[in-house]
């Protein structure tokens, strides 16, 4: 019955499709749960907004539950409970065929007997085009992303990043409500995943269309996102701006799926505007920031400080931080553009990153050095794994 | 026999070896290989010198050189009937393998449940079954029937026997179908018939085409069902040769023989360029 086309071309619109650089209607993912047939939850109780034109990634291992979210969303699997809304209307228990996403799997997924236009005006067939008008739009769309001279080619007669263009252009012809990819670029090695994400973003950019975008991959999370939902069995622990959830980590797993971080184990902590003083251990004291949206942690259970390698100055002078501890130099690593030393310190051992390459003829194995941290540079975690 | 010799000898080369020892043992190989092919074709291509005799019977050696046996062959409308009938047969025979076939690997495919390799072996099993027990049984339901005697019986009774050829191919086909091909249709707006036609139809068409080759050739040749089905209407060509070398040793059925020989020939062939293709087709990159 839906006939999204006609709709957008005819019917008035519940939610309006906005301005020029954004496509694409609100997905609403409210209270999803999904458990098979053993009862136990794969994802639970996942909620999220993609406003459009945003580019939201889930990210998370493998068995996190995002894969299973974004096959929900798209209508391969029926979520146990809970609503997926576009546009404000619910389409959960929708057939996969009668949802209006464009989608990008894994390889691509492309018909191998067709040539690049009949796989792209695929979409816009399976909508009852005149034929002229699918030939028209097929041939714009290739415009769009560059491939007008490869028509009338087979796929497997294209690169890999002329295969994946020829993919977004037939996911996005028929003017989707949103593009839902699953780990596109999962099969790939690292030069061209990054140039592939480079072509995704720009491509996203041109068109305005949003995105959900399923990764494991946390660079290619935090290059390509506006959001990154953070996912761990099931559940999401974190969503925020990667910047956020770089900077402002909320659980251990969070801070050390993003990039690297010590976590030093906190005993007492008492907090003013923003700012939280704490208490190792071994009785020194540090700053922090306080978490922000509050903690939800239980009291009297285990603290934790998240503290980036790259954050953490060697100091010259004591005074140069508010945060001051001393340590031993236990490793040192020359990288190129930096260095790392492991220190050990408070009971355990801290990762250093430098880049400050007069450090090298400074600083030797075995000696003893002050780390200093302003409050700013370290999180106070507001929750446990569990 | 050259192509298949160089894929042989190319598969049991361990990586690394010198190339010396490499052409020794190609060498060693070939000496090996050749024997066996020729023991191999000799018998079949026998029939060739003797359907040139000149003589009225099958003899060997043959005395040379006539194609008066072609001649006779084409000229007798037994013959011909016997060829009319047993193309007949085949052609059903496939046509229903086909459908039934490729139906039942369609159905079964990416289906997982308890006791599937029974289902799998049940439709594989006319192929192990004897087929003289598969004979007589056939006899006896048409016998029952009232049906003995006719073509089309044993057109079904073959049609049960190369049904499982197709019903392989088809589902080997279908292993290089790419689950997300038929996802990626659905998400474009593809309903039921045109994720059949779009992804399912050419993933499953070579092979279609490859086990009709195969059943089409079975049911051609088969003689032991085709022999207790018989009737006066309905005498296959091998059943015809079968029932004539015992009784007139004519020297068409070498001619027959031959033709039979260039027909698998061709059909070989085809079949090989089919495989080819449906492997190209099946692995996008």
């Amino acid at each position: 019955m839906i006939t999204p086309v006609a709709g957008r071309a005819g019917a008035p619109q519940a939610t309006p499709i906005a301005t020029q650089h954004t496509a694409g209607r609100r997905l609403e993912v409210i209270g999803v749960w999904k458990s098979y047939v053993d009862k136990t939850y794969v994802v639970e109780n996942v909620s999220f907004t993609l406003e459009p034109g945003q580019f939201l990634t889930l990210l998370g291992p493998s068995g996190s539950g995002k894969t299973t979210t974004l096959m929900m969303v798209a209508g391969f699997e029926l979520p146990t409970r809970g609503e997926i809304r576009v546009g404000g209307r619910d389409v959960a228990r929708l057939l996969p065929e009668r949802r209006n996403f464009g989608v990008v799997f894994q390889g691509y997924a492309l018909f191998p007997q067709m040539t690049v236009l009949e796989n792209v005006e695929f979409g816009l067939w399976m909508r009852r085009l005149p034929r002229r008008e699918c030939r028209r739009r097929g041939m714009e769309m290739l415009e769009k992303v560059g491939l007008v001279e490869f028509a009338s080619r087979k796929p497997r007669e294209l690169s890999g990043g002329q295969q994946q263009r020829v993919a977004l252009a037939r996911a996005l012809v028929f003017e989707p409500d949103a593009l839902l990819l699953d780990e596109p670029l999962g099969a790939l090695d690292r030069r061209l995943r990054e140039a592939l994400q480079l072509e995704i973003k720009e491509i996203q950019r041109r068109i305005g269309i949003s995105i959900l975008y399923v990764t494991h991959d946390q660079d290619e999370a935090m290059m390509m996102s506006d959001r990154i939902a953070v996912m761990r069995s099931g559940r999401i622990v974190q969503l925020d701006s990667p910047t956020e959830i770089y900077q402002h980590p909320r659980t251990p797993f969070v801070a050390n799926f993003l990039g690297e971080t010590n976590l030093l184990p906190v005993i007492e902590c008492q907090s003013e505007g923003g700012v939280a003083q704490v208490r190792f251990a071994d009785g020194s004291l540090g700053f922090a920031a306080q978490p922000r949206g509050g903690s939800k942690k239980p009291a009297g259970s285990k603290m934790m400080l998240s503290l980036r390698p790259e954050r953490i100055q060697i100091l010259r002078r004591p005074d140069q931080t508010d945060s001051v501890v001393t340590g031993t130099v236990r490793e040192r690593t020359f990288l190129g553009r930096q260095i790392r030393y492991v220190v050990e310190t408070l009971g355990q051992k801290l990762i250093v990153s430098t880049t400050d390459p007069r450090l090298l003829a400074e600083i030797a194995l075995d000696h003893r050095v002050q780390l200093g941290w302003a409050h700013g540079d370290a999180q106070l975690l507001a929750e446990s794994d569990d | 026999m050259a192509p298949s010799d160089h894929i042989i000898v190319t598969d049991t080369e361990p990586l690394g070896t010198s190339s010396r020892r490499n052409n020794v043992g190609k060498r060693l190989l070939l000496l090996c290989t050749i024997p066996i092919g020729v023991y191999l074709l000799l018998p079949s291509l026998v029939v060739v010198p003797m359907a040139l005799t000149k003589s009225q019977l099958i003899q060997f050696p043959p005395e040379w050189i006539s194609v008066h046996s072609f001649a006779d062959y084409f000229g007798d409308p037994q013959w011909i009937d016997s060829t009319i009938t047993s193309f007949k047969v085949a052609v059903l025979a496939m046509i229903i393998a086909c459908i039934v076939g490729a139906a039942t690997g369609l159905g079964l495919h990416g289906k997982q449940f308890p006791g599937k390799g029974v289902v799998v072996g049940i439709i594989l099993s006319p192929i192990v079954i004897p087929l003289v027990v598969l004979a007589l049984a056939d006899y006896l339901f048409f016998a029952r029937v009232h049906f003995v005697g006719n073509w089309v019986a044993i057109s079904l009774a073959h049609s049960l026997l190369v049904t499982p050829y197709v019903f392989v191919t088809v589902q080997a086909s279908l292993t290089g179908l790419d689950p997300a091909l038929v996802r990626s249709a659905r998400s474009l707006g593809a309903r039921s018939l045109a994720v059949w036609r779009y992804t399912y139809w050419p993933a499953i068409k070579p092979g279609i085409l490859a086990g009709a080759i195969f059943a089409f050739a079975v049911s051609f040749d088969e003689v032991v069902i085709a022999l207790f089905l018989q009737g006066p209407d309905a005498t296959t060509l091998p059943v015809r040769m079968f029932t004539s070398i015992q009784y007139d040793l004519t020297p068409k059925i070498a001619a027959i023989a031959t033709l039979l020989l260039g027909v698998a020939a061709v059909a070989l062939v085809a079949q090989a360029a089919l495989a080819l293709r449906g492997g190209a087709l099946s692995r996008p990159r």
